[in-house]
């Protein structure tokens, strides 16, 4: 049973730290929309916000949150949400607004205001701790009631998409009926667009393809978080030449394109990248392309193979098997591109290809618990969310500032040197490198006869998997395995790790002399913040293991570098396909609960398989299947082979063997810019 | 490519079949001389002498593939980086001239006519021809053609 008055706090983040905005008080149960026009009962009025964006109900036994079909969508902390009971524990986001429970919830865990007279009080890690219930306090607006009716049986798409085997003539008679295509491709990010890619140089026409998904740019995602964890275009990514997602033979690679355009203008220090490649990975550093030179090469690919004509803009809400052995794809597109009209959308396809990619940034519990409690408080960030606060508030205020990177990967070493990089204007920041577990030289992890290079506590590697992931005996071992085996070969050769940059260890070596680098080991047991002469900081104690003692850090910022939640359960849309066809998954991989979506060698979905119809997958949603390295774009584009292969040998319309001579014409057509 | 023991031996016969036969049909024709033996139809002479020491290189590559894939057990990437691949050709053929120094070919000639120092400039100037193409196709000019060679570890075929 819930309380009432029901009390949010609405904060809206800035530039800075979240604001809180408003105090509502919802005095009765009842269905309470929210959205931008000023016909809902709680308005956030801002751009990102759609005009109808989500329904609050409130009922007797609790509080649930619901999705209208939102174009920027809404969020149970990290999670994103189709629909989902709220007990108060994490905010609800949606755009730059979170709406915080203030009072109670029906389990009757009770939170803190969030005020600062209660924002010293100490915390502990995990999320239920209660504390006092306070009295409401501030401005409090009383919001009518005007309650809508129930929405959510109804709502799109469970209206149509009720059964497991939907009606093809049915769905063509209907409302949101949007046309049908022989290929059709969800997710429209990088997966997709290497699979239209291949489909389009193994014959397949334009008109044939079709691909769903939030953004016409197919990086988009991927040059966000490039951003956000500090890869401007110039900054190299962590990717081989020969991984070109532009060009499927991989010939020419990135290093070749790059000496070229040196040589071009007389640079002939371009030829290190040629002796790069060379000599990689054992007499050289390996090779890596710089961001903004392979976007550049997607959007020059994209052109050629008529991206803009495939691509269609909506958010996919569900997928279903039709009765005429093909696929409904259920989807939303934007309320500027309805202009008022139906916004629901369904489009059936004979092969359906899955590539959704990451469904959520991860925050490690303590941190999430942390930022509920003090959203006011931009202390904790996650390195792939839009940071930059940090280092303008470091870098501008000339007083000494604790930063603490937690995590080892990739990522926490080129926060490491952004920070490093802020030092030239501040030199009294410091460095806490946060780590769970201390590595010695030789505990690196071990595969068959091979140990991985252990630097600094951190594991070394190239790449995010060993090389021969990508093709070679690991990928073979892998594919050959069962799921129980590829669990075992994932355990030896996962784990984080970070590229053997020489820039990145000469700035932990010049750190630890200067004193302004230091690594930490463990899990920190309590978060507080904490009031100091020069303002607020978090106190974090670390839980004493082993022969170490328990440390204490007082910083400014965390910044988490622990990674992107691959869980498929954080889609709504995936989740629905998973439970209604109870598709198999693959063993859990790194730190994931559980792996991605079970497919087959060549990627298909073969709990999907409907008559002849069939469903392929790539990229993130299939982690722990037959290729280890499948978040890459090298693995994507892999993925699109094997899967163009297997369509090719099914007989699929249009899409030719590829053997040699097409392959080479295909190339030179490739090379001279001509359409495929 | 970071090559399996099938795809050693595959791409090792892919490149002596399409570079390493065609440059030496060349070039034997080049160097012969109107003693050395007349291709059948064609009537050209050529010498045998280059087939001889490219199917010696050929054997010799085939038994060391297993070493090398043995030390590359010994890698964390499994991979094989092309200096490596560059330094042990170069070293495939100080063996093979060893193996005919210790008289490897001698039952083909007299060993007069064969242990001359024009010879030996001839197999280095042979070897040169024919390890410059096979290496820029290794490079990356066989994916231009076999899209799945590289995933497949330098096996040929398809998935």
């Amino acid at each position: 049973m819930i309380k009432l008055p029901i009390l949010l706090d609405i904060y809206q983040r800035g530039e800075g730290p979240l604001k809180r905005v408003e105090r509502i008080s919802l005095p009765e149960t009842g269905d309470y929309a929210i959205g931008r026009l000023p016909e809902n009962q709680i308005v956030l009025d801002a751009p990102e916000v759609s005009k109808h964006h989500a329904w609050l109900l409130v009922r007797e036994d609790g509080i649930a949150i619901a999705d209208r079909g939102s174009t920027n969508r809404t969020f149970i902390g990290d999670a994103e949400i189709d629909r989902s009971a709220w007990d108060g524990a994490l905010p609800v986001r949606i755009a730059q607004f979170e709406i915080h429970l203030v009072a109670q919830t029906a389990a009757g865990a009770v939170k803190s205001s969030g005020t600062q007279a209660q924002a010293t009080r100490a915390l502990s890690g995990s999320a239920g701790t209660s504390a006092q219930p306070s009295a409401p306090r501030g401005q409090s607006i009383e919001v009518a009631l005007n309650a809508p009716g129930a929405p959510d049986e109804i709502r799109f798409p469970r209206n149509i998409f009720s059964e497991s085997i939907v009606s093809a003539d049915a769905l063509k008679a209907g409302p949101y009926f949007a046309g049908e295509c022989t290929y059709l491709s969800v997710g429209a990010g990088l997966g997709s667009f290497v699979w239209a890619d291949h489909l389009r140089i193994f014959g397949v026409p334009k008109k044939d393809i079709r691909a769903i998904g939030d953004d016409v740019i197919p990086y988009a995602n991927y040059q966000r978080l490039c951003r956000n964890s500090q890869i401007p275009p110039h900054e190299r990514l962590r990717s081989n030449s020969i991984s070109t997602p532009d060009n499927i033979w991989g010939f020419p690679g990135y290093a070749s394109r790059e000496t070229w355009r040196d040589l071009k203008e007389f640079r002939f220090s371009g030829l290190k990248h040629i002796f790069q490649v060379f000599g990689e990975a054992s007499l050289a550093q390996s090779f890596t392309p710089r961001s903004g030179d392979v976007f550049r090469s997607i959007d020059s690919e994209a052109k050629r193979i008529g991206w803009r004509e495939m691509y269609v803009s909506g958010r996919v809400l569900g997928i279903r098997k039709t009765n005429d052995e093909r696929y409904a794809v259920a989807y939303r597109i934007s309320e500027e591109q309805a202009r008022g009209g139906v916004r629901e959308r369904v489009m059936i396809g004979k092969y359906l290809h899955i590539a959704t990619g990451y469904p959520a940034t991860r925050f490690t519990g303590d941190l999430q618990a942390f930022k509920a409690r003090f959203p006011e408080e931009a202390r904790v960030f996650n390195a792939y969310e839009n940071h930059e606060a940090v280092y303008r508030t470091i870098e501008q205020n000339p007083r000494a500032a604790t930063v603490v990177v937690r995590g080892r990967g990739i990522v926490a070493s080129r926060i490491i040197q952004r920070l490093y990089e802020a030092r030239r204007k501040n030199r009294s920041i410091t460095i806490v490198h946060q780590m769970r577990t201390p590595v010695g030289r030789n505990e690196g992890h071990r595969y068959k006869r091979a140990q991985r290079y252990v630097y600094n506590h951190i594991e070394n590697q190239a790449f995010n998997w060993p090389k021969a992931c990508w093709g070679g005996e690991i990928l073979r071992e892998v594919e050959r395995a069962t799921p129980e085996e590829r669990a075992k070969i994932y355990e030896a050769i996962g784990g984080t790790t970070t590229a053997d940059r020489r820039d990145w260890r000469n700035i932990i070596q010049i750190g630890i002399g200067g004193g302004w680098y230091r690594p930490v080991f463990g899990d920190f047991e309590t978060l507080e913040l904490v009031k100091t002469d020069q303002g607020p900081k978090i106190e974090m104690r670390l839980r004493a293991r082993g022969n170490e003692s328990a440390a204490e850090v007082v910083a400014d910022f965390v910044i988490d570098c622990t990674g992107l939640i691959g869980d498929i359960m954080h889609s709504p849309c995936l989740r629905d396909l998973a439970e209604t066809y109870n598709l198999p998954r693959n063993p859990s991989v790194s730190g994931d609960k559980t792996g991605g979506i079970g497919v087959t060698p060549d990627y298909e979905i073969s709990a999907l398989r409907n008559g002849t119809g069939r469903a392929y997958a790539a990229g993130q949603i299939t982690l722990g299947g037959p290729q280890p390295a499948v978040d890459s774009f090298l693995g994507l584009q892999y993925a699109a082979l094997r899967s163009a292969d297997h369509l090719a040998v099914l007989g699929a319309p249009n899409i030719s063997l590829f053997g040699p001579l097409r392959s080479f014409s295909q190339w030179i057509k490739w090379c001279t810019n001509l359409a495929p | 490519m970071l090559p399996t023991l099938k795809g050693r031996w595959l791409t090792r016969i892919l490149l002596f079949f399409w570079i390493g036969l065609p440059v030496t049909l060349v070039f034997s024709i080049y160097i012969a001389t109107p003693e050395s033996p007349v291709l059948p139809l064609i009537g050209w002479n050529y010498d045998t002498l280059p087939f001889q020491i490219l199917f010696l290189l050929l054997i010799v590559g085939l038994l060391l593939d297993p070493v090398y894939i043995h030390f590359q057990q010994y890698r964390w990437e499994r991979d094989w980086p092309f200096a490596f691949q560059f330094f042990f050709s170069i070293v495939e053929f100080l063996i093979v001239l060893a193996l005919v120094w210790r008289g490897a070919l001698d039952f083909t000639r007299s060993p007069l006519d064969l242990h001359t120092p024009e010879n030996y400039l001839l197999f280095a100037v042979h070897f040169a021809c024919v390890f410059i193409p096979s290496f820029l196709a290794l490079l990356g000019f066989i994916q231009i053609f076999m899209i799945r060679w590289r995933f497949k570890g330098g096996e040929w075929g398809r998935m």
